[in-house]
């Protein structure tokens, strides 16, 4: 009896020591212990790459100097971490595979978060614990608050230096969006535009002409008007011109090309100008398209279905979208399909989308993680990611091989994004500018379907998006 | 006047008060009432698990279907190719066989000393417990990490399974702990006095006598840690850790607007947990004259 | 000895509630009044991020629909969970496989469950939306007589009230707790009483009312916390705060500010105030329930 309690009782410290005692909690530095990540066992616990960083630290920005200190090629473990669904996933696995056929000797931890919005808590999270990536993929719109506060290591000197790469076989101005105060803090990895994507057949079925090159703003809404029937007679609309997702970013294109600005100053915003007239009048056409045309499902049938799915399932003509939609769309079968130049007015315009590979100022291995970079964001890298049809490569080679141009598959026009990258402007990069984003994202949903004024929409989003700038 | 034992079968209104008329309309309304109660508690899963069965390629329903018009089990096969689902289920089922043995032992373990403690003790201790309870959740997501780092535990599946080493959560600990306060006191002072430890107390004595609460816990801790999402996803950084709910979120970036597919993946996350219901609901949702879950 | 055994057995807990619970609040507690974005050390700024909640839109409008929900739910649930404990505590045939249904959409994770919803109100394509057209036989999403389309998600009141019922079916936890109370309620007590000549509401009333009463108070208590706290996934998945910041509860607010836009400082200001608003419900609930409990046997 006495002698089984006991065992208990010291199976229980047992239980306790394990869960508090070993755990030291050190900087273990990454050379030291160069073990392979394990996959599902619950009871190893891997060796951290992850330099310490305690919040109250003052030099926590200092990184510690990594032991591996091998002269020639890096080794040792580095950890990258991106965003992206099940079949990106595969893309950067593939990626992680190549690399490590190119430098065996160093392992890298790949993680993936579904959702951007929770990969940038994870982010913040694991930067506050010290034990942030040491490599990780970024969008543009969200660095801001990271290149303020210098969490980045500047790659301007490590391009420069590279014996692979030069800052002039990459487009310029996905590299302006991650160049802050003059120096380039992350590498960009792709450059898609917005685009219209539009179907072939629905439109020969109709007769009108397919989108020009230069067709401007009427005859876009002219098109969707034409575009918008009602096929069997019920009194509702079964096709529509358009399939609109009503937020800032896709309305973005059109400020630009009327010569508005989201911003008073684009190289250091202290303002968002949503009232300046020529803004307003942009938004204007944007919002009518759905509260007056009615050429993009009303509010209960864009609630019901997204754009794109609506697209696929050839219920909507067009549809404005960046190259992300194109796996998606290659799987459509019905139909043929195509992109074209968004519509154009005063200038011509539309919005970049970007993400980039930053290094992070606290990583303890920084050689491995750029040779890393330099690998994924060279020609073998970029090569394999154009696989998957998902983005537009940064790197002007790749771009402008059969990689990415491939005849034999949809779009056929693929060309057209690389005609538009002079073309591409940049969403205002603000430490603010999710919290902006989703406020001018509800006013212009609700003017869109009728459920606000336009005016009062619009004077509400500056407002709000003005108080954030102001913290 | 008769006595408890008689079924209430015979008592239509269940206090042995007679078997005229009025009493048989209060059966039929008790009846009805019942059935249409389980039902509506029930269509949400059967609508979830018949948006399943739709195939894919149909067009939305636009008519109220119970069942779809050609049920096939595509989407089933098609997640399983999507997602490595085989490996995050896996990782599920680690961190709960894990995770519920732990959490029934040290919340038992508290609750068993917390009801034998004299009162000044216990007392701070279950308002302690209590105003843990009050402190939303999200405010300790970013300051556990920092605990778990420290505990060098992020990154495993340890990080998960940590808190159930701890006793999981004041809710069971209280559970457990009230429990224990409704075994008259008599029962362990005899055994003390025959020289038995504490563990054995706890181990021969306390536990069967509080296991509708037990199993309650068991019930409650599992379906917890079968379904946390935040955790897995803020704390683990191997993909090839990720559990069950994280994966139904990959699902929903990925075709947000493909429902069958979307509600196959739950049925998936929810299926297990509603065996394990049905297998340990007999002890927990039946009544038990002398000893509910209570106590007595 | 046999103390000192107890006190070994509740380690672990103790341990797991200081390292889980008492530490990472009081840090949460402290970084409310420093300005934190995770990527530079906290910084003090004392009453700062409170003075600028006095004046943000976005926390008195989670507040109110916080506290508009809280109403809502809280008294649906208890009054919900007493009638389905009422109907289903005694035996007879078939209550076994009802007791579980009750139960059921309790035990489905969170995340599913919201996704089932986010299916069911679909304005055009749901469940939901399939029993409207049964009953009244159009289908363009209109209520016939109404000019805009209907949908559960897409009206401000009717997507608070969607919240609301999508949580009532999870009832389960509370109905389970009842019912639980209701069977320790002596059957001689309700016998004697029907012999008395007392009729089945003055039973329910003088009796077992009165012996439910600590139960039902926990259960409002319980509630009354996990409404202020828990609608927060419903919130990210089935409205993502709309129509128009309708469903924007301040849990979902605060999860904004810390998870998207890096502000913890301000997110932990915004929880303590939570914390507190939270408590002070609970104490009215307990000061309530102890004024009627004394006047009640006076």
């Amino acid at each position: 009896m006495r002698h089984g309690s006991r065992a208990r009782l010291s199976i229980a410290l047992a239980l306790l020591i394990a869960s508090v005692g070993c755990a030291p909690g050190a900087d273990r530095f990454p050379s030291s212990a160069a073990t392979t990540p394990a996959p599902t066992s619950a009871a190893a616990v891997p060796t951290q790459a992850k330099p310490a960083a305690a919040p109250a630290n003052p030099d926590a920005a200092a990184p510690k100097p990594a032991s591996s200190a091998a002269a020639g090629r890096p080794s040792g473990e580095i950890s990258y971490w991106a965003f992206g669904d099940a079949e990106e996933l595969a893309i950067f696995e593939a990626v992680v595979e190549g690399y490590r056929r190119h430098n065996a000797d160093v392992t890298v931890k790949l993680n993936i978060v579904p959702n951007q919005n929770e990969f940038m808590t994870k982010l913040s999270a694991s930067f506050t614990a010290g034990a942030g990536p040491d490599v990780f993929l970024i969008n543009y719109r969200r660095y801001g608050q990271y290149a303020e506060k210098n969490v980045l290591e500047p790659l301007e000197g490590r391009l420069a230096a590279s014996s692979s790469l030069r800052k002039d076989q990459f487009f310029e101005i996905p590299l302006k969006a991650f160049t802050w105060n003059g120096t380039l803090q992350c590498i960009p990895q792709n450059q898609s535009s917005l685009v219209v994507y539009y179907n072939r057949d629905v439109f020969e079925k109709y007769g009108v002409a397919l989108p020009r090159e230069s067709w401007r703003w009427r005859d876009f809404l002219d098109t969707a008007r034409a575009l918008t029937k009602d096929t069997d007679g019920d009194g509702g609309i079964d096709l529509h011109g358009l399939a609109a997702e009503p937020t800032i970013i896709r309305a973005a294109p059109f400020i630009w090309q009327r010569g508005g600005r989201l911003v008073d100053d684009e190289e250091k915003p202290t303002r968002i100008t949503m009232d300046d007239p020529k803004t307003k009048e942009a938004l204007r056409f944007f919002v009518d398209l759905g509260a007056t045309h009615r050429v993009s499902p009303n509010e209960a049938e864009y609630k019901a279905e997204g754009p794109d799915s609506r697209f696929m399932r050839g219920k909507a003509a067009m549809t404005l979208n960046s190259r992300r939609a194109v796996p998606e769309l290659r799987t459509i079968k019905g139909f043929t399909w195509d992109v074209a130049a968004p519509p154009s007015d005063a200038e011509s315009a539309t919005t970049l989308h970007s993400d980039a590979y930053c290094l992070s100022a606290a990583s303890g291995n920084k050689a491995a993680a750029w040779e890393f970079i330099e690998y994924a964001i060279g020609l073998e890298g970029q090569q394999i990611t154009a696989r998957l049809g998902r983005t537009v490569p940064s790197l002007k080679d790749v771009a402008t091989s059969p990689a990415f141009l491939d005849p034999g598959q949809a779009p056929a026009n693929s060309k057209l994004f690389l005609e538009l990258a002079p073309k591409l402007k940049l969403l205002p990069i603000l430490a603010e500018w999710p919290a902006i984003e989703r406020f001018m994202n509800e006013e212009i949903e609700a003017a869109f379907f009728g459920t606000r004024s336009f005016d009062e929409a619009i004077e509400t989003a500056n407002r709000k998006s003005n108080e954030q700038l102001k913290r | 006047m008769r006595s408890a034992s008689i079924p209430d079968r015979r008592s239509l209104d269940g206090f042995g008060l007679g078997t005229g008329a009025e009493a048989w309309r209060g059966a039929v309304v008790r009846a009805v009432a019942m059935a249409c109660a389980a039902a509506i508690f029930i269509l949400p899963l059967v609508w979830m698990f018949s948006a399943s069965l739709r195939p894919p390629g149909l067009p939305p329903p636009i008519r109220f279907e119970l069942w779809p018009p050609e049920p096939t089990l595509a989407n089933y096969s098609a997640i399983f190719g999507l997602l490595p689902l085989g490996r995050y289920a896996l990782n599920s089922l680690t961190v709960v066989t894990a995770a519920v043995p732990l959490t029934l032992l040290t919340a038992s373990w508290a609750g068993f000393a917390m009801a034998q403690l004299p009162r000044r003790v216990r007392g701070p201790l279950v308002a302690v417990s209590v105003m843990s309870l009050l402190v939303p959740v999200m405010s300790l997501w970013l300051t556990r990490f920092l605990v778990f780092k420290w505990l060098g535990v992020l990154d495993s599946l340890l990080a998960l399974i940590v808190p159930a080493a701890l006793g999981s959560s004041p809710f069971y600990v209280l559970i457990l702990y009230w429990a224990f306060t409704r075994i008259p006191a008599e029962l362990f002072e005899a055994a003390r006095v025959d020289g038995c430890g504490a563990v054995r107390i706890w181990w021969s004595i306390g536990l069967p006598l509080v296991r509708p609460a037990l199993t309650a816990v068991g019930v409650l801790s599992f379906v917890y840690y079968w379904s946390s999402f935040v955790d897995p996803m803020l704390y683990l950084s191997d993909q090839a850790n990720y559990t069950l709910p994280v994966a139904l979120r990959t699902l929903q970036q990925l075709h947000p607007s493909r429902w069958s597919l979307l509600m196959a993946g739950c049925v998936v996350v929810t299926l297990p947990v509603l065996l394990v219901f049905g297998l340990a609901q007999r002890h927990f949702l039946q009544e038990h004259r002398g000893s509910g879950w209570l106590g007595r | 000895m046999y103390r000192f055994q107890l006190v070994l057995m509740l380690v672990p807990y103790l341990a797991g509630l200081a390292l889980l619970y008492v530490v990472p609040a009081l840090l949460a507690a402290g970084v409310a009044f420093t300005d934190f974005d995770a990527l530079s050390p906290p910084r003090w700024i004392g009453l700062d991020n409170f003075r600028r909640m006095l004046q943000d839109d976005e926390f008195w409008n989670g507040l109110r629909a916080s506290v508009v929900f809280v109403v809502l739910a809280v008294p649906l649930r208890v009054a919900g969970a007493l009638g389905l404990a009422l109907l289903l505590y005694r035996s007879c045939r078939g209550v076994t496989f009802a007791r579980a249904a009750v139960y059921l959409p309790t035990v489905v994770p969170d995340v599913a469950y919201a996704l089932l919803w986010l299916h069911i109100f679909n304005p055009l394509y749901g469940p939901l939306n399939g029993l409207m057209v049964l009953f009244t036989g159009s289908f363009d999403g209109t209520v016939p007589g109404s000019a805009r389309p209907t949908g559960w998600l897409l009206d401000p009141t009717a997507a608070q009230i969607a919240v609301v019922v999508m949580l009532a079916w999870t009832i389960g936890e509370g109905f389970v707790l009842l019912m639980a109370a209701l069977q320790d309620v002596p059957r001689e007590l309700h016998e004697s009483a029907a012999i008395d000549g007392a009729g089945a509401w003055q039973r329910f009333s003088l009796l077992t009312l009165p012996l439910l009463a600590p139960f039902l108070l926990l259960l409002a208590i319980r509630s009354t916390i996990w409404s202020f706290q828990a609608n927060f996934v419903a919130a990210v998945i089935v409205t993502r705060g709309g129509p128009y910041y309708a469903t924007s509860y301040l849990p979902y607010w605060i999860y904004l500010n810390a998870a998207e836009y890096q502000r913890f400082g301000y997110a932990a200001a915004m929880m303590l105030v939570m914390l507190v608003a939270t408590g002070l419900i609970v104490a009215l609930q307990v000061g309530a329930s102890q004024r009627w409990r004394a006047a009640s046997v006076a």
